[in-house]
């Protein structure tokens, strides 16, 4: 099974342990002039993506074709999409363009988004809390990885994409006649997390996306077909007047957004928290129970939130602004208006499964064994620098220490130890040098004894 | 079983910054040495609190946390006023830190109590000389 989509083009890397350093999990250590992912530890945050200078770190998506395998084909637009855009484009203008582009079908996570906040409304009530939003699937994985005391915490509620692909899959199924294995959902994806859903899913046994396609790929065909066609005359009546516009939902594109609308619901004790460097910081206070008074918490892997994700085409601040004053102008259309009126009993909420702990923490399954370990890699700490360089290509000394214990690195891979090594050896060979073989030596030995130690005195 | 010191930290007075370093290291430790995800939640909460403790309340201290004969032991050793009333003090919301610190959202009341509820044993020594020493064991 898939562990993450980010990957490394190796030809462009040079070695220079940038990711590694910036990587939240430590999955990255450079070998032979080449970063290399732990499969393990990767979370598909794409900070890696983010820090390369040589973009030699990348994603590699589904392709727009291959939704032609299927009788029925469903794009996904993630509200961060309407962030790719300004307010004044029309809206229908992208979902016709998305059909010409060969989409049967076009529908929007934003009305999921809609429904999931009624829902988490209606949870935070019956419930003590606190509570973590698990749309994210950075987070949901960071907290599997090394938060696994607040798996309880997290919201036991479908992602948006999910919610959606599976509310669609089985009301085309029944509309169209057809079976759910010839409908192909394919969700337009802002980062590489949700695309390893696809194959790897957060609390179901399967996902209902049958692929994700890059936004910047989608943005492509767009702006080509945009060229092409004169949009406007192309769509039909119907098309012009798209009622089940999503509404409020399409907020959820930005860190915040998710909040907003709690806090419209009166849902007013929540916070927002966006970056995965500040998520984790939030998650550690949470596990030592330091926070008061909050009950829901919105966290979101990517700065500015979904906009901010790696494969969407605009700048994150312009995406949110472009969000922010697109909800504007809905709410001046309809301001008695919320959302869109939808049914949210034909949405299916649970998981099927709990959210399990990724365990590879453990040294070893005995705990003896595992202490020992742990003894030596205080020890290897000690003599390693300290002085954090990631020369050795794991991001610092106290990894590099684990990892040599682990049998997965030497301690020469340190430049400072192997210096000191080669340093070492050259007194000893200097040493050596002096020494007579016994044939050669004196009467008795006393005489070259003298000498030798007038060699050391002179040293 | 073997026995180990897993942690042995200084802790000083009035250094908010630093508060909770102890309690992240050594969670991540027991991570590593593959102890149940709850037990190593109420760890992290106890040394935490005995952590903030020494912050607010003494005049710097130390953290030693040692895994032997299937406990974890957590020994918070300080130099401080000592604690008037004990019984007072292990009762949830009481607090005596002071109204400034109060107001800065710390010394709610909650640290004694919390050591109490989540760990197996508790033991607090106490008097105005010699600072208080709190030891917190849980079994693993």
């Amino acid at each position: 099974m898939k562990k993450h989509s980010v990957l490394l083009k190796e030809d462009k890397c040079e070695g220079c342990t940038n990711c590694v350093k910036n990587c939240p999990t430590k999955a990255i250590r450079v070998h032979q002039g080449k970063a290399k992912i732990k499969e393990d530890l990767c979370i598909d945050c794409a900070e890696c993506i983010r820090t390369c200078e040589y973009h030699a770190k990348y994603t590699e998506t589904n392709k727009i074709e291959e939704i032609e395998e299927y009788k029925f084909s469903c794009a996904l637009i993630p509200p961060s999409f309407y962030g790719q855009f300004n307010e004044k484009l029309d809206i229908n203008k992208i979902y016709k363009g998305l059909k010409i582009a060969g989409f049967s079908g076009v529908f929007d996570v934003a009305m999921a988004a809609e429904a999931i906040s009624q829902k988490t409304k209606k949870f935070l009530a019956e419930n003590k809390g606190p509570y973590i939003s698990s749309s994210c699937p950075v987070v949901v994985r960071l907290i599997k990885l090394i938060f696994p005391e607040l798996l309880e915490n997290l919201a036991p509620i479908k992602s948006p994409v999910e919610l959606m692909a599976e509310k669609v899959k089985r009301e085309i199924s029944q509309k169209e006649n057809i079976s759910k294995d010839e409908i192909g959902v394919f969700f337009i994806t802002p980062c590489p997390a949700k695309l390893t859903t696809v194959e790897n899913p957060l609390g179901q046994e399967k996902s209902f996306l049958d692929g994700a396609i890059a936004v910047e790929k989608i943005y492509d065909t767009l702006l080509d077909i945009m060229d092409e066609y004169d949009l406007e005359k192309k769509m039909d009546a119907d098309e012009n007047n798209y009622e089940d516009r999503p509404y409020l939902g399409i907020s959820w594109g930005q860190s915040g957004g998710e909040e907003e609308i709690l806090n419209d619901y009166d849902e007013k004790e929540t916070i927002s928290v966006s970056d995965i460097k500040e998520v984790k910081g939030i998650l550690e206070e949470i596990s030592r129970d330091n926070i008061r008074g909050i009950k829901y918490f919105e966290l979101v892997s990517c700065p500015q939130g979904c906009v901010g994700g790696v494969l969407n085409v605009n700048n994150s601040y312009q995406a949110k602004y472009n969000i922010k004053k697109l909800v504007e102008k809905y709410k001046n259309e309809t301001p008695d208006k919320l959302m869109v009126d939808q049914d949210f009993s034909a949405y299916n909420y649970e998981l099927s499964q709990k959210f399990k702990a990724t365990d590879v923490a453990k040294l070893d399954e005995d705990l003896d064994k595992a202490m020992e370990k742990l003894t030596a890699i205080e020890e290897e700490i000690e003599i390693l620098p300290g002085l954090d360089c990631a020369a050795c290509g794991a991001p610092d000394c106290e990894t590099l220490a684990e990892d040599i214990v682990n049998g997965q690195a030497k301690r020469t891979d340190c430049v400072f130890m192997l210096r000191k090594k080669v340093g070492d050896l050259a007194d000893e060979m200097s040493a050596l040098a002096h020494e007579l073989p016994p044939v050669m030596s004196k009467e008795n030995n006393k005489e070259s004894e003298v000498e030798e130690n007038e060699i050391k005195k002179d040293d | 079983m073997s026995s180990k010191k897993l942690i042995e930290e200084e802790i000083e007075r009035r250094n908010f910054k630093k508060g909770g370093e102890v309690s992240s290291k050594l969670k991540s430790l027991l991570r590593k040495l593959g102890i149940d995800t709850q037990i190593i939640r109420k760890i992290s909460i106890i040394t935490y609190e005995l952590e903030m403790n020494i912050i607010i309340h003494s005049d710097g201290g130390k953290i030693t946390a040692i895994i032997a004969n299937n406990e974890i032991k957590i020994i918070a050793d300080d130099d401080g006023p000592g604690i008037k009333d004990v019984e007072k003090a292990l009762q949830a919301g009481y607090s005596t830190a002071e109204d400034e610190i109060r107001e800065l959202g710390f010394g709610a009341g909650m640290g004694l109590n919390n050591v109490k509820n989540y760990s197996d044993q508790m033991d607090i020594k106490t008097s105005e000389d010699e600072g208080t020493t709190i030891k917190a064991v849980l079994n693993v």
